[in-house]
């Protein structure tokens, strides 16, 4: 099940996003210029509708509630500080999510420093639990989410970007600035190493079984 | 068609990203291919299961934490900012007056010169501003050279202070007539 990702729009007065996306980019438009000037009430509107999106977009590449808390800040904060640089070529969306997909990247770099400790807790846990019971434990959305998060950054944005935010080729093209070829052949590398990965995880299997 | 390229195909297929006539074309060979049947059956399920992902609900004040800090930059941006910009905008009067002190400065280092000091025109009025050019004029010739530095030097430096104070707008005087008031013994 989807959770509906504007909870609040409706009661701010603002138009959701699928029915009538038009005037939600105008709408946005008009708010990045009040926004440029100064004004704080319009990009508290942005940030009501986005923050959910970027918020989602972020823990699924981070994978860590307080971390994800913590970029989404620093994505709208980047995003506030470079209004005046924003100079609306592309829509704001893109250029939010690229600030979202940057600034989590970042995040993860930093994670690399003290990658030693985090693999030395993880083989510690492996030690204490067999994977075997460990992946029991998971059921089919938890084993996706999981195998998601192990792949690659570069593999798992494109992932995120096309499910989770139902964006288009040319869409996840702006946000990543890459080709749309380079696109499709991430895509296709992420969903076959996702794809290898929860088959030797026997995926399908319980697919089969919940189905039966 | 092949199964390899077939097998290529089908995530675009999923992604609805092929032309009509390759849509047939693959359709054609997944009716007659029961491999990569089983294929495209996966990739929807791992496609359902990435779009099933449910959507985690942010912390409630993420909104309020995000303007605050929103707030902070842009109090901090306020404050810096402007200031920055009055210190280099000196007033057309602020302007003229440091060039007359350089010029008073630069006057006072070529007196510093004994040859250009006995090149200064002799006074031969009886008015009082003659009189008073011509014991001038009679004590930088006559005044020994490294007295005369030293008044120079000490006048060039009060000129250099006034410049910089005319230059760096009426703000930045303010603060420096304060914080020299601050630091008086007796007020």
């Amino acid at each position: 099940m989807r959770e509906h990702l504007w909870p609040s729009s409706q009661s701010l007065g603002l138009s959701l996003p699928g029915t009538v996306s038009v005037p939600v980019e105008q709408d946005d438009a008009l708010l990045v210029a009040a926004s440029k000037n100064g004004d704080q009430d319009a990009f508290s509107l942005l940030v009501l509708r986005y923050q959910r999106r970027v918020f989602n977009l972020v823990f699924r590449m981070l994978q860590n509630y307080e971390e994800a808390c913590e970029i989404t800040q620093e994505t709208f904060l980047a995003a506030w500080q470079g209004l005046p640089a924003f100079r609306g070529e592309a829509r704001f969306t893109t250029w939010l999510y690229r600030i979202a997909y940057n600034c989590s990247l970042k995040q993860l770099d930093a994670r690399k420093r003290d990658q030693a400790l985090q693999v030395a807790l993880q083989s510690e846990q492996k030690d204490e639990e067999p994977q075997s019971t460990q992946l029991a434990r998971l059921d089919n959305q938890e084993l996706v989410q999981e195998q998601l998060s192990q792949l690659p950054p570069k593999y798992r944005i494109v992932l995120i970007l096309r499910h989770l935010q139902d964006m288009t080729y040319e869409e996840m093209a702006e946000v990543l600035t890459m080709p749309i070829g380079t696109i499709k052949t991430h895509l296709f590398r992420a969903r076959n190493l996702l794809k290898e990965r929860l088959q030797s995880f026997g995926y399908e299997r319980k697919q089969k079984e919940t189905r039966g | 068609m092949r199964c390899k390229e077939a097998t290529y195909q089908l995530q675009l297929y999923i992604d609805r990203r092929l032309t009509l006539r390759q849509t047939r074309v693959l359709e054609s060979h997944l009716a007659s291919c029961p491999s990569c049947r089983a294929e495209l059956c996966f990739l929807e399920e791992v496609s359902c299961g990435l779009s099933s992902l449910n959507s985690v609900p942010e912390p409630a004040n993420l909104h309020e934490q995000i303007m605050q800090k929103v707030a902070l930059s842009a109090s901090r941006k306020n404050l810096v900012q402007p200031a920055s910009f009055k210190l280099f905008r000196p007033s057309l009067a602020e302007i003229l007056i440091a060039a007359l002190l350089a010029t008073l400065a630069t006057l006072a280092i070529l007196l510093q010169q004994p040859s250009i000091r006995t090149l200064l025109p002799k006074g031969n009025g009886h008015d009082p501003l003659s009189l008073l050019y011509t014991q001038v004029v009679h004590m930088l010739t006559s005044i020994d050279a490294n007295t005369l530095i030293l008044a120079l030097w000490i006048v060039g430096t009060l000129l250099g202070v006034c410049i910089t104070l005319a230059v760096a707008g009426s703000e930045m005087r303010t603060q420096w007539f304060k914080a020299m008031l601050e630091r008086l013994p007796v007020r």
